[in-house]
């Protein structure tokens, strides 16, 4: 069984008489790229923030790497690595002072040499000595992600790190997470808009909307336990149709053209989808399922 | 005829009691005029409310007929109207009157007191009133009242400088009715002394200035320069 | 963690342009007030001594560096503070205004910590800010003036102090003085705990500054209990070091009210910031 590193368990906290969080409980395992999913306001960043102890909960339990923060906060945090939504720097410093400052209450010895060396690494190679006033958001980001990994944490908390980046950008985060994953074994939450980033790189992940967590478990788990969403490109769309919905019901049919549909099936009733429309001398041409989460995502908040 | 003869022996005897307070101030002024200059070591100690300051020692320098120089280190406060005022006066003999004021004694000295009125109109000094060693011929003690410092009472102590008329100990009193504090300056915002708000705490108030002076250097030359304002 | 934490604190406060217009202004300050003395300061002089000088004359070189630097002492009183609070009201507000501290927050140093250690930061520069305005005041004073007795005029009267007298009596009076502006600084500390932004600390210390001057100031019964209470009735505590004799046990009295503030404010400051939820 993994390591827990995360245990949250029935969070709340209120702000006056707002519930931001109302009853949200999820774990995270050791090694795990976890997604931490909810539309806007659900309460995603107070909860990331009851994780860096920077607000009080008002009920419920955390616990990280099997500790509590009451007695072990020094420790914990001395092992975490976070941006929290946009990195904010002091922009009167340059670069590498902004690092050198947070490297030194880290809880860990960086050296001017790691310094630049994980400027390098980040994309901002010779600019430590430039303030951070005059750097552009993606440069923040870089920058960011170089602060929280100077004193090689083990969890890495991550609050929405693509947002305000160029394609190439988030590219070359969702690579630099896959490598903190396969190389260094890191520990990595991840909260995003980008569904298909998170599809794409997280191995678990929870769904949270109004401040309470709806569900958890593993990401391709959890989708292949839906409906699938099927590309068909068939030689007779005309004769398919028809038969499709004879055969399986409250199927909806969407036709994209002349020899493409899509449909919604459970993943069993795909081989018998196949096996029907050969049988019916229905040429399949292409059968190509799409796991969405983007489709399940708004399946489970909308319900 | 016996009106006339009483008036006439009035007058002869006002007269010779003028001539005789005259030939007193005279052999006063001769003395303190023999002084052509001097350098004098001095210990001031000044004893007035409203003012704290410890005893200051300075060097004094004087040269006829109004050259006055204090030299020291330190701050000195001296009386307004210096001790040196009195003899300059004094030795402007057309400038004043004389009159006998009878004696009184001084400790165990028979002192004759000579008011000296001021001919003109524009003296700054309004009176004066001096007890003289008749003997010695030097001032034991005055009264002085100028138009800007009010009246100033001074003793004088004579040793080894008699026959020069310089004294070794001057002690002056001085009236402290007018002292004022300038409120703007003194406003001490974070003083928490109740303030005494009664009016006559001034009244009656006599400040004292005692100036000690040793190691005369008399008659010995005192170069013009050492009077120069720097 | 602690040290480190003050290391960081002071680089932070020496990078910020507004730690140097406090400086600036001192010294600038402290240059008119030198050029408008060496210009006509025996004007000065006489509006002190007037009020004796019907009657006695005051001999010596009254105007030098050591008077010089009693004036300036006075006449900073109000401005030091405001320059000190330009820096230390700053010290919590401008990192939520900036929004590092939440990256402050996530590291493995205590709250306190933070606090303390900003407020041993912004002390040390309340420090430099003292031995600037003694160097000006004092040493520079002394090399334009010369030196000589200080003649110092409270509300009782005159008090000549003698050249020989008066270095240690600066010495003492810096070191009150410096007391003096580290509650100013633990005032605005404490105020930026409450704050997300730099001008509310600042503006409030000043503004408790000013009325309880004020309240100090007026003679009504019902403030009399409040004054000996409040750390600006002490501020001016340096002063009675030139005093003759000097009243020990006053300026120990004023230095144990206003070390109780720097202790109350100071704990204020770290039980607000250890108990504030940080959403900035």
């Amino acid at each position: 069984m993994s390591e827990e590193v995360i245990k949250v368990e029935k969070l709340a906290k209120n702000f006056g008489a707002f519930e931001a969080v109302r009853d949200v409980s999820f774990t995270v395992n050791k090694g795990d790229v976890f997604g931490f999913l909810g539309p806007n306001g659900a309460g995603k960043s107070t909860t990331i923030r009851c994780l860096l102890s920077l607000i009080r909960l008002n009920a419920g339990t955390i616990q990280m790497f099997g500790k509590s923060y009451a007695t072990h906060r020094y420790e914990i945090l001395s092992k975490i690595g976070s941006i929290i939504e946009k990195p904010d720097f002091y922009n009167y410093l340059s670069a590498q002072k902004n690092l050198e400052i947070f490297a030194r209450i880290s809880g860990a010895t960086v050296s001017t040499k790691e310094i630049h060396e994980m400027l390098e690494f980040v994309g901002l190679g010779g600019r430590g000595k430039d303030k951070t006033k005059g750097f552009s958001h993606g440069m923040k980001q870089r920058l960011g992600i170089a602060q929280t990994l100077l004193h090689k944490p083990e969890l890495i908390i991550l609050d929405e790190p693509t947002t305000g980046l160029d394609p190439q950008g988030i590219i070359e985060i969702r690579n630099l997470i896959l490598r903190l994953k396969n190389e260094q074994n890191k520990t990595i939450l991840l909260s995003s808009h980008q569904l298909s980033e998170i599809e794409l790189i997280a191995n678990r992940m929870v769904i949270i909307t109004k401040g309470k967590s709806l569900v958890e478990g593993n990401v391709q788990e959890l989708l292949n336990a839906q409906e699938l969403t099927v590309r068909l490109e068939l030689s007779d769309v005309n004769k398919a149709i028809p038969l499709i919905q004879q055969h399986f019901a409250n199927v909806e049919i969407t036709r994209i053209n002349e020899v493409e549909i899509s449909l919604s099936i459970e993943k069993k009733q795909v081989s018998h989808l196949n096996k029907m429309l050969g049988e019916n001398n229905i040429l399949v041409y292409a059968l190509e399922p799409k796991r969405k989460l983007e489709d399940f995502f708004m399946k489970i908040v909308q319900s | 005829m016996k009106k006339l003869l009483f008036l006439s022996l009035f007058f002869i005897q006002v007269t010779s009691f003028s001539q005789e307070a005259n030939q007193l101030l005279e052999r006063v002024v001769a003395k303190i005029t023999s002084v052509k200059d001097y350098s004098v070591d001095a210990s001031i100690k000044t004893d007035i409310p409203f003012i704290k300051i410890l005893p200051v020692k300075a060097k004094i320098y004087f040269k006829q007929k109004d050259k006055f120089k204090i030299v020291s280190t330190g701050i000195v406060i001296l009386p307004k109207q210096g001790f040196t005022d009195v003899n300059t006066f004094l030795s402007k003999t057309n400038s004043y009157m004389a009159v006998d004021g009878g004696s009184k004694m001084i400790g165990e000295l028979k002192t004759s007191l000579i008011t000296v009125i001021p001919t003109s109109e524009n003296s700054e000094f309004v009176l004066a009133k001096l007890w003289i060693d008749p003997k010695n011929a030097v001032i034991i003690s005055s009264q002085i009242t100028t138009r800007s410092s009010g009246t100033v009472n001074v003793d004088y102590f004579y040793t080894s400088e008699l026959a020069f008329g310089l004294p070794s100990e001057l002690i002056f009193e001085i009236d402290i009715k007018k002292f004022k504090m300038p409120k703007s300056v003194a406003a001490d915002i974070n003083n928490d002394k109740p303030k005494d708000k009664s009016k006559k705490k001034n009244e009656n108030k006599k400040g004292i200035i005692t100036i000690k002076l040793s190691n005369y250097i008399i008659n010995k030359g005192i170069n013009d320069a050492i009077f120069e304002k720097k | 963690m602690l040290l480190k934490n003050i290391y960081n604190e002071f680089i932070k406060i020496l990078a910020k342009p507004r730690s140097y217009i406090g400086i600036g202004a001192l010294t600038l300050l402290i240059c008119i007030i030198l050029f408008a003395m060496k210009a006509d300061g025996s004007s000065f002089i006489s509006f002190v001594t007037s009020s004796f000088e019907q009657t006695l004359s005051f001999n010596g070189t009254i105007l030098n560096g050591n008077l010089i630097a009693f004036i300036i002492l006075q006449m900073l009183i109000v401005h030091i503070p405001l320059l000190v609070a330009l820096v230390t009201g700053d010290l919590i507000s401008g990192e939520a205004a900036m929004g590092t501290v939440r990256m402050l927050a996530t590291k493995p140093i205590s709250r306190t910590k933070i606090v303390i250690s900003k407020f041993i930061a912004g002390a040390v520069y309340t420090f430099i800010l003292t031995l600037w305005l003694i160097f000006l005041s004092l040493f520079v004073s002394k090399f334009i003036f010369g030196s000589g007795d200080l003649i110092v005029l409270n509300s009782e009267g005159l008090v000549i102090l003698k050249e020989q007298d008066i270095l240690w009596r600066y010495g003492l009076s810096f070191m009150v003085a410096f007391l003096s502006l580290l509650t100013v600084s633990s005032v605005s500390i404490c105020f930026s705990a409450f704050a997300e932004n730099s001008i509310g600390p600042i503006v409030s210390t000043m503004a408790v500054i000013i009325l309880f001057t004020i309240i100090g100031s007026m003679e009504v019964s019902v403030f009399q209990n409040i004054k000996p209470f409040l750390f600006t009735t002490h501020m001016a505590s340096w002063r009675s070091f030139f005093e003759d004799p000097v009243p020990y046990s006053k300026i120990f009295n004023s230095i144990i009210i206003l070390v109780v503030h720097n202790v109350l404010l100071v704990s204020i400051a770290i039980i607000k910031f250890n108990k504030k939820d940080i959403t900035s």
